[in-house]
């Protein structure tokens, strides 16, 4: 196993890495003056698409119900990361985050500079975090346990 | 010489590494044959690194970095070239063989560690940096190369190496 407070920093940088993300796609418009925003990622998505089929259901579900999705984006991506960054549920939240970084992998591929290898690393991150107790370390995870076994 | 429990290998840190290992010899691959290690290619990349988002590059913050690639690897570009293109490609393969895993991936750290410098305050997502230095950490401190990797070889026939650095 890897020691608890070595998985529990990744944990935590994973955690700290989904909520500084938000910063280009924060409700209610899910703009950013700044970065590059959501929805121009999704036209990047469809206009570099590695798969066509992924390009398709962007093009044809996601951007005409563009609010709908952004939503579930951001409270999928929020979830994840306080999660991770709290220790709470971790399983889960890694579970999700794994997806989230494979939708990535998928949906970037071939987008012009995109770096693919960043989201196989994450996705693999997210997979050594799901097998693993991580939360029990610096988690509420570990909080919540102790506290059963002390009842 | 018998391991200690520490110094075991797991599978989850072989597979970190291997991947790992990957990602370095996939991207350094890609960079011999974009020229990037070349003395032009370096200046052309640092250039970008440090030139202002405005104006199309990463807009990189931290100056004294620039100084100090200024004033070293930009002096003698077509030798850090060198360097870096046989680095690299070693720490790659040391990584994806788990051969030397301790020393590979302490070099992996340092060198990620300077790209999150050297990126810092930019346009790059500089969270790249950070899932990497995370992993080399992790390899590091695990002694990543003794589960399906060489090191499991050299551990056994000549016991630890000299301060626990190479395998």
């Amino acid at each position: 196993m890897i020691p608890g407070w070595n998985l529990a920093l990744a944990r935590v940088l994973m955690g700290l890495l989904w909520l500084y993300s938000l910063r280009w796609k924060l409700p209610p418009d899910f703009e950013s003056s700044t970065e590059t925003p959501l929805r121009e990622w999704l036209e990047l998505e469809v206009e570099h698409a590695a798969f066509g089929f992924y390009g398709d259901l962007i093009d044809s579900l996601v951007l005409p119900n563009f609010m709908l999705f952004a939503w579930l984006i951001f409270l999928a991506e929020l979830a994840v990361g306080l999660s991770l960054l709290l220790g709470a549920f971790t399983r889960t939240g890694a579970a999700v985050g794994l997806m989230l970084s494979l939708n990535l992998l998928v949906g970037l591929f071939e987008v012009p500079g995109e770096w693919p290898w960043s989201y196989i690393l994450m996705a693999m991150w997210h997979g050594t975090l799901l097998m693993s107790n991580a939360g029990h370390v610096w988690g509420l995870d570990g909080l919540r346990n102790s506290r059963k076994e002390t009842q | 010489m018998t391991e200690t429990d520490s110094q075991q290998g797991t599978l989850g840190v072989a597979i970190l590494r291997i991947v790992l290992g990957l990602t370095i010899l996939f991207t350094w691959w890609g960079n011999i044959s974009d020229d990037f290690y070349t003395a032009d290619g370096l200046r052309g990349f640092f250039d970008w690194v440090f030139l202002s988002a405005e104006d199309g590059g990463n807009g990189s913050s931290l100056s004294f970095i620039e100084s100090i690639i200024d004033n070293t690897v930009l002096r003698a570009a077509g030798f850090f070239g060198l360097l870096q293109t046989i680095a690299e490609g070693l720490i790659g393969l040391g990584l994806l063989i788990g051969g030397f895993t301790r020393l590979a991936s302490l070099l992996a750290l340092l060198f990620f560690s300077g790209l999150f410098l050297t990126y810092f305050g930019g346009e790059e997502w500089i969270w790249t940096y950070v899932v990497l230095m995370a992993a080399s950490l992790t390899v590091f401190l695990n002694y990543g190369g003794r589960m399906l990797g060489v090191d499991q070889l050299l551990a056994r026939s000549r016991g630890e190496s000299p301060l626990g650095m190479l395998w």
